[in-house]
């Protein structure tokens, strides 16, 4: 526990010899599943204990982690394909190693968080309101998260200047996938009304569908 | 299986199209082995592709109409391009061979196939972003214009690999026709894509995946690769200018007869749909001949903006 706490603090400042040793990878899985867990179960605790809402605090414990990798998996094939077509496959394994290690870092970034959105859930009780919270946590964990994993990508961008443009399309692709993830994998929040659930497979749709929607029927 | 694999695997990452490589004329690749892999590279993307329609009828009387359409769609993706390929190699070999370029039937084919194997690749490696959007989704436009975004992608990638590999075919042709300079000995040719002085900015697109590998310091401190003598004093600039000019030709029509294959690719997909199949109606290999591609597309924004 305390190495996993260490190489967390080494990950956010950078300072280890730029992750080079291949076992690195299998950490920095360990960090996002414990560091994402951790943010997923203060998330979970809006809904309280009684009445099994405990329950949502499991499920979005485990959400989160997946939330993350899911979207990983998905979006892989593509930027591996992209980056062979652009000639820069060499550089793969170094360029993985740098987007796991950012999402990594965004984990940890989220899970400083935990306690803050702690005191929110304890000030407030709109539901609404809770939503909105996380989605503002997330945002900055994930504004932290690219500063790590452009740090990461700066020897690479180095070597080869494409790195930069096919950085912007990882993370075109990664937020275009991730923002119908988190979508769908819903709730992570819980709402205090309804029995706790590990996905609301009957709500299930598309984000970009009911933003565009949305946006048409406040314009009309 | 795993060799053709193989050769894809080098057509992508632009080992085949380095200008070493190409200096035989003709791109070294299997033209059956690839065509296998790109039919299955097809398929693979045919099912993700049809997975919206067994999703949308999942669990009521028509699931069977969604597996109909899920194989239909395997077998049109394939079609799609390899028609498309049929119908515009025809004008790409009659152009080819009108500008003077000195490239043979099989390697126009060859080269053809190579760029379908760049958009199938491409295509393919989306195949989990669309199965993901089809498993969640029930906005029939939206999956059509999410579809029609991917295949515009690979489109232009393969067609950017394809305009690279021609400019660097008649390149290669150009150099082997030049007499050798004495000066320069043959292996920096090697690193003849570094040479701005042939390929001109407007070259340095980005599909160009052989470029970077010369580090950046060794161009300025060894000017010899540049494969530009300095003109003789009788005819040799002249024979320069006019390589150039056949050159800057052959790009044009090149170009022209890429908007030609777009614009047949999306009318073939047009003649093909339905390849994801609307929930509402009924399965049918064919719709009607109407309407065209563009339309339809415009339709379909429409319809999700509103």
């Amino acid at each position: 526990m305390k190495t996993l706490i260490l190489r967390a603090d080494g990950l956010l400042r950078g300072s280890s010899p730029a992750i080079a040793l291949p076992t690195r990878r299998r950490h920095l899985l360990l960090i996002l599943a414990i560091f994402g867990g951790a943010y997923g179960a203060a998330m979970g605790t809006f809904s309280g204990l009684a009445g099994g809402h405990w329950l949502q605090i499991i499920y979005s414990a485990l959400k989160v982690p997946l939330l993350l990798a899911a979207t990983f998996v998905l979006s892989l094939p593509s930027f591996f394909v992209l980056n062979t077509i652009l000639g820069v496959r060499a550089d793969f394994g170094e360029a993985l190693r740098a987007l796991i290690a950012g999402q990594a870092a965004l984990t940890v970034v989220l899970c400083a968080f935990a306690p803050i959105t702690l005191l929110w859930y304890a000030s407030s009780s709109d539901y609404d309101q809770a939503i909105l919270f996380n989605a503002l946590m997330f945002g900055g964990a994930s504004f932290a998260g690219q500063q790590v994993l452009r740090r990461l990508y700066r020897p690479l961008v180095k070597r080869h200047p494409r790195h930069r443009q096919l950085l912007i399309v990882w993370l075109m692709i990664y937020a275009f996938v991730g923002i119908q993830m988190g979508w769908v994998l819903r709730p992570f929040v819980g709402n205090p009304d309804a029995a706790p659930q590990f996905l609301r497979a009957e709500m299930w749709g598309n984000a970009y569908v009911v933003v565009i929607k949305r946006a048409a029927a406040a314009l009309r | 299986m795993l060799k053709w694999i193989g050769a894809l695997d080098r057509i992508l990452k632009g080992e085949v199209t380095r200008l070493s490589a190409l200096r035989s004329g003709t791109i070294d690749v299997p033209a059956g082995g690839l065509s296998v892999v790109v039919l299955m590279l097809g398929i693979i993307y045919g099912v993700c592709m049809g997975v919206f329609a067994v999703v949308g009828r999942w669990k009521t009387p028509h699931v069977r109409m969604g597996f109909e359409q899920l194989a239909a769609s395997a077998v049109k993706v394939p079609s799609l391009f390899f028609l498309t390929l049929l119908i515009t190699f025809p004008s790409l070999y009659v152009f080819n061979a009108l500008v003077g370029s000195r490239l043979s039937f099989k390697t126009v084919l060859r080269l053809l196939i190579a760029v379908l194997g760049v958009m199938l690749a491409v295509l393919a490696s989306f195949g989990t972003i669309i199965v993901f959007f089809s498993v969640c989704t029930t906005s029939y436009p939206f999956m059509l214009v999410l579809n029609v975004i991917m295949f515009s992608i690979s489109g232009l990638l393969g067609l950017g690999f394809l305009l690279q590999t021609l400019h660097r075919l008649s390149m290669a042709q150009e150099l082997n026709l030049r007499p050798q300079p004495i000066s320069a000995p043959p292996a920096p040719v090697v690193t003849v894509p570094s040479a701005p002085a042939v390929a001109g900015p407007a070259e340095k697109s980005a599909a160009d995946p052989a470029a970077p590998q010369a580090p950046p310091a060794a161009a300025p401190s060894n000017p010899a690769p540049l494969p530009l003598p300095n003109p003789r004093p009788s005819g040799g600039a002249l024979d320069w200018l006019d390589d150039q000019a056949v050159s800057r030709n052959v790009r044009l029509v090149f170009r022209l007869w890429l908007i030609l294959f777009a614009i047949v690719g999306a009318q073939m997909g047009w003649v093909l749909r339905p390849f994801i199949g609307n929930p509402a109606l009924p399965f049918t290999l064919f719709r009607p001949r109407q309407s065209n591609f563009f339309e339809a597309v415009y339709r379909a924004l429409h319809h999700l903006f509103s």
